[in-house]
């Protein structure tokens, strides 16, 4: 029979084995993505596991194939833009579902969740087929249109916005706010956290979006990073050290905006208000 | 100042009526507390009163202009909640400003009322600060003074120190009886704490089920309630009440038997002259009533024994089982399982009917 003692031990050990497990599983790609950037293509092919020297020739391969300034901006303009509106729509959404209830608008949100259950594959055919009666093929708003009005997010601002106290949107009225009024200058900066945490889900979820600009944007001059990147992997001798540089250059941005918003993200998450 | 008249308030959500026909006038200057217990309305009818609730029909009026449809920041009116409610992302200064300003009032003027309320609160030296930098207390006086600087006509008050320990509580309780004498204004404060009731109103309007079971004064309530609920209601601990039968009328005055009581009897004087031998009533004693002297007597067993210091509760059975509680100035001497005999003035015992309405 173990003692209490050993039993807490051995369970600690396990715990932390599992722990370090999953940790690795969740570094191993980023580490291999960075290893890969300073290898050569063959050092890639052949799983070289250490750092090698050929980073300044992967990065010069990289710019000299790929118009990165424009790519660049095609997928942060398509990022930034949705992420806005998938944020304004889905919190005025959110906020609307949970201040206003009624028996309609309840079978309304029902059924907007139930949206969530359709696979994007499916979703993808008629969309396409809205976006070129529409005259919108290979343009950044197909890209924006389907992504912008979020199921997801609308139930993330409404679960959040149970929080909201009512005695908030209360005092605001007898300050003589509008419903309009309250929302843009109590709503919003109290829920700030909440907003932070969104951005950096949409944002994320948008940079690196991949199927549905694939289907819609045609032209090179339209692509986005994710598409780039793509066709460099699937070149007839795809060189995997300037893919690598170029996975890692295309992550920057999201590490970025996560980092900046850290804090801000796990409140989020947590609940703004407490 | 503004008076406040309710005629006929009503309020409904689908068939559910909540509140059923108020009557009220409360008079400029008045602090009128509505209490009652969870459910009654108290909280919905100040709601109506300030503009968040519809009212379904009837007529509010507020300094003689018909209110129903106005909006509430228009209704002269200015309210501090039980939560506060004060705006996190704002600092003390600006939350007490922020109506001003919204209302577009200069931002001289608006510092100058900003000031002059954080004087009359002592909040000087929290102007600066974010509502979670501040006590419980400290965010209970930025609500009032919030509700200050708009110079309200009514002052309404919904619980605003039920979140207060009870220390904090009783000084909240003497600044805002302090701030309705300097500032003169007409207050409605609901509250379910008896003693806030007690001492700061000028009325008390106790509410039951949506209805107005009774409006007085404080100790009006207290001496001569309406009816067997305000009886229980009003007073800590509660009134005693013993079921009891009319067992002679003379010349106006009643003997009541209280066959669950052995057979004690308690003879007391009524205006009422339409009383029958064989009526059943109510008898209701406070407990502070229950003295060394008196013509009725009970004999009871002590149950347990609340010391208060200065006075004692305790918590007595009839051999028939019925709880009796009594305040005494000799606790110190009775202990558990102790038999004593508990006498009362009978003309202080009140008479209901067995609908619950006075017998006067």
């Amino acid at each position: 029979m173990l003692s209490d003692r050993t039993t807490a031990l051995l369970s600690s050990i396990a715990t932390y084995l599992l722990l370090g497990f999953v940790s690795f599983l969740s570094v191993f790609p980023f580490l291999w993505m960075a290893i890969g950037a300073t290898n050569t293509s063959i050092d890639v092919i052949n799983g070289k596991p250490t750092f090698g020297s050929a980073l300044m020739t992967n990065i010069t391969g990289f710019f000299t194939q790929v118009d990165v300034p424009l790519v660049f901006w095609n997928t942060a303009k398509i990022a930034i833009v949705s992420t806005i509106l998938t944020l304004a729509i889905s919190s005025l959404a959110g906020y609307g579902f949970e201040m206003f209830r009624s028996r309609v608008r309840e079978r309304i949100y029902q059924f907007m969740l139930l949206t969530l259950f359709i696979p994007f594959a499916a979703l993808m055919i008629p969309l396409f087929i809205i976006m070129g009666r529409a005259g919108l093929i290979n343009t950044h708003i197909a890209v924006m249109l389907p992504v912008i009005a979020s199921a997801f997010m609308i139930f993330y601002f409404r679960q959040s916005t149970k929080a909201f106290p009512s005695e908030l949107r209360d005092a605001a009225k007898v300050d003589g706010l509008k419903e309009w009024q309250i929302f843009l200058f109590i709503y919003v900066p109290v829920m700030r956290s909440t907003y932070a945490a969104a951005f950096i889900i949409v944002f994320m979820l948008s940079w690196n979006n991949y199927l549905w600009p694939l289907i819609v944007l045609q032209s090179n001059d339209t692509k986005t990073i994710t598409l780039v990147i793509s066709s460099l992997a699937s070149a007839y001798y795809p060189d995997y050290g300037v893919v690598l540089v170029g996975t890692v250059i295309a992550t920057l941005p999201t590490l970025l905006v996560f980092f900046l918003m850290q804090k801000q993200f796990v409140q989020g998450m947590l609940g703004s208000v407490k | 100042m503004s008076d406040v008249k309710l005629h006929d308030i009503r309020k409904a959500f689908g068939s559910l009526e909540v509140i059923k026909g108020v009557d009220l006038d409360i008079k400029s200057g008045e602090f009128v507390v509505f209490v009652g217990p969870s459910g009654c309305g108290k909280s919905t009818l100040l709601r109506m009163i300030a503009g968040l609730d519809e009212i379904t029909s009837g007529t509010l009026e507020i300094g003689g202009t018909r209110m129903n449809d106005v909006d509430p920041s228009k209704r002269g009116i200015a309210m501090v909640f039980q939560s506060y409610a004060l705006y996190p992302h704002m600092t003390v200064r600006e939350n007490m400003g922020f109506a001003l300003r919204f209302a577009g009032l200069p931002k001289a003027e608006v510092e100058k009322q900003v000031a002059e309320a954080a004087r009359i609160l002592e909040l000087g030296p929290l102007l600066d600060r974010k509502p979670k930098q501040l006590s419980g207390g400290q965010r209970q006086r930025v609500a009032i003074g919030r509700a200050i600087v708009r110079h309200p006509n009514v002052f309404l008050f919904d619980e605003p120190l039920s979140n207060l320990d009870a220390e904090l509580r009783v000084h909240m309780r003497i600044e805002i009886a302090r701030l309705h004498k300097t500032l003169a204004t007409t207050m409605i404060y609901v509250t379910h704490d008896q003693v806030e009731a007690m001492t700061l109103a000028d009325k008390i309007v106790v509410l039951r089920g949506g209805l107005v079971e009774q409006v007085g004064s404080p100790l009006e309530l207290y001496d001569d309630p309406a009816n067997l609920f305000v009886a229980g209601f009003i007073g800590s601990p509660k009134m005693n009440f013993f079921k009891g039968v009319v067992s002679a009328v003379n010349n106006g005055t009643v003997s009541v038997e209280l066959p669950d009581l052995g057979g004690a009897s308690v003879e007391t004087r009524l205006q009422a002259t339409d009383i029958a031998v064989g009526t059943a009533v109510t008898v209701g004693v406070r407990p502070e009533h229950f003295e060394d002297t008196g013509s009725a007597a009970l004999n009871l067993t002590i149950d347990m024994l609340e010391h208060l210091g200065g006075e004692t509760f305790a918590y007595a059975r009839h051999g028939s089982g019925d709880l009796v509680i009594i305040e005494t100035k000799h606790g110190r001497d009775l202990k558990t399982g102790d038999t004593i005999q508990a006498k009362f003035d009978p003309a202080r015992a009140l008479l209901f009917d067995v609908g619950g309405k006075r017998i006067r």
